[in-house]
C-alpha cells in the first residue's frame, strides 16, 4: 500500500464533495478498485461514524482504522480536516459581498430551506438505520420533548435512549 | 423578575466571554459526549453556543450554518472553524478544531477497534434501536429551532415575507424528502428563488425614480 496515494484517495474525495457523507462513492470507487477495502469496512465504519462522537464524516477515521490501522486513522484525520478549512475563503467571499440584496436574498432562502431539508434528512436516516415504527418514533418524540424542557442534558437523552431500547420490547 | 430555575441549562453563566480555556473546555465537552454521530454533535453545538453560552446570536448561527453548506468536506468541522475563529481568531480556530477532533477521533478508533465484539450481541442491538431514534429526536429539535429563528427574522419584513418563507422551507423540505433531489442543488435553488422574489417585490414597493 501506498501511503501518499491512499492519502491523496482520502483528501481528493473530501475536497470534491459536501457533507459527512459525501466522499463515500469517490472513497468506494478508489479503494475496492486498488484492493485497500472491503464491503463489509465500508458497512461497519459507517455504523461506527453515527455512534462515535463527533460529525457523521468521522466514519472515515473508523475506515482508515480498518484498512491501514493507526497510520489509516492519521492519515484519514488530516485528509477530512483539510478542505472545511476553505470555508475561509467562502466565508471571506461571503462577507465582501453581503450587503448586496441579492445576496442577502440568497442567504436567507438557502438558510429556510436548509432547516426544512434537515428534519427530511433526519428522519431519513431513522428510516434507514433504526426503522420507522412506534418504538422508535415514541422514543425520538420523548427525546425531542425532553431537550426541549433545557433541563435534560442532551448525552443523557441519549443515554436514555439506549436504556430504553434494552428494557422496552 | 423571573425566578431563576435551578436546573435550567439554559441558564448558566450566559455572561462569561469567551476565553481561551473555556472555549477550550466547551469544544473538549462537545468531541467528548456527543455520543450518536452527526445529529448529537450538531445538537450540541448550537445548545453550547447559542442557548447556554450565548456567544452567536442564533440568527448568525443560522448563517454561519448556511455558508459551511457550500464549502468542500464535513459540513460541521466548518462549522467548528468557522465558530472559532469568529470568537477568539485563529487561536480559537485551531483550539476548536483540536477540541472536538481529539476526543472523538480516539474514540471512535477506539469503538472501531472494539466493534466487531460487540455488534451482534442482542443487548448492543437493542440499544441501538433506542439511541439512534434519540439522536434523530435531538436533531430534529435543533432543526425546529433553527427554523423558528429564520421565519421570526422573515415575519419582520411583514407577512408576505413570512408566507415566501415558509413556502421555501416546505417546498424544499418536499423535494428531497419526496422527490429525492440532492441537497446541494436544491439549497441553491432555494436561495434563488428568494432572492429573486424578494428583489421583485422591492421593486413593487419602491417604483425606480423615473429617468428624465
Amino acid at each position: 500500500m501506498n501511503p501518499l496515494l491512499y492519502f491523496w484517495l482520502f483528501l481528493k474525495a473530501s475536497l470534491f464533495s459536501t457533507g459527512g457523507f459525501g466522499n463515500l462513492p469517490s472513497l468506494h470507487r478508489d479503494l475496492l478498485a486498488h484492493g485497500w477495502a472491503t464491503e463489509p469496512q465500508f458497512a461497519e465504519s459507517l455504523m461506527v461514524g453515527q455512534i462515535a462522537p463527533g460529525p457523521n464524516g468521522l466514519w472515515v477515521i473508523s475506515l482508515g482504522y480498518l484498512t491501514d490501522g493507526l497510520r489509516g486513522t492519521l492519515l484519514a484525520l488530516l485528509a477530512i480536516t483539510l478542505p472545511p478549512l476553505l470555508v475561509l475563503v467562502v466565508e471571506r467571499i461571503y462577507r465582501a459581498v453581503e450587503r448586496h440584496p441579492a445576496v442577502e436574498g440568497f442567504m436567507r432562502g438557502l438558510t429556510l430551506a436548509l432547516s426544512g431539508i434537515f428534519v427530511v434528512i433526519m428522519l431519513n436516516l431513522l428510516h434507514t438505520t433504526a426503522g420507522m415504527n412506534v418504538r422508535t418514533l415514541t422514543i425520538a418524540v420523548i427525546a425531542l420533548l425532553l431537550g426541549a424542557t433545557r433541563r435534560v442534558p442532551f448525552p443523557l437523552i441519549i443515554v436514555l435512549g439506549a436504556v430504553a431500547g434494552i428494557l422496552w420490547r | 423578575m423571573i425566578p431563576e430555575l435551578p436546573h435550567d441549562l439554559a441558564a448558566e453563566a450566559p455572561s462569561l466571554p469567551p476565553t481561551t480555556g473555556l472555549l477550550l473546555r466547551e469544544w473538549l465537552l462537545i468531541g467528548l459526549q456527543s455520543f450518536g454521530g452527526g445529529n448529537a454533535t450538531f445538537a450540541l453545538i448550537r445548545q453550547t453556543f447559542v442557548e447556554r453560552r450565548h456567544w452567536i446570536e442564533p440568527v448568525e448561527f443560522n448563517r454561519l450554518f448556511a455558508l459551511v453548506q457550500i464549502a468542500p468536506g464535513i459540513n460541521l468541522l466548518a462549522l467548528t472553524i468557522v465558530i472559532g475563529r469568529r470568537l477568539l481568531g485563529w487561536r480559537g480556530l485551531l483550539l476548536s478544531l483540536f477540541g472536538l477532533l481529539l476526543p472523538s477521533v480516539v474514540l471512535t478508533t477506539l469503538l472501531t477497534a472494539g466493534y466487531a465484539h460487540i455488534q451482534n450481541t442482542v443487548i448492543a442491538k437493542n440499544a441501538l434501536r433506542g439511541f439512534l431514534p434519540a439522536t434523530v429526536g435531538l436533531g430534529v429539535l435543533t432543526s425546529g429551532q433553527m427554523a423558528r429563528t429564520s421565519l421570526l427574522e422573515a415575519k419582520k419584513g411583514g407577512r408576505l415575507s413570512l408566507s415566501l418563507g415558509l413556502g421555501v422551507l416546505l417546498t424544499s423540505g418536499l423535494m428531497v424528502g419526496l422527490l429525492g433531489w440532492a441537497v446541494l442543488p436544491v439549497l441553491f435553488l432555494a436561495g434563488s428563488v428568494h432572492a429573486a422574489i424578494t428583489a421583485w417585490q422591492r421593486r413593487a414597493v419602491q417604483p425606480e425614480e423615473p429617468t428624465p
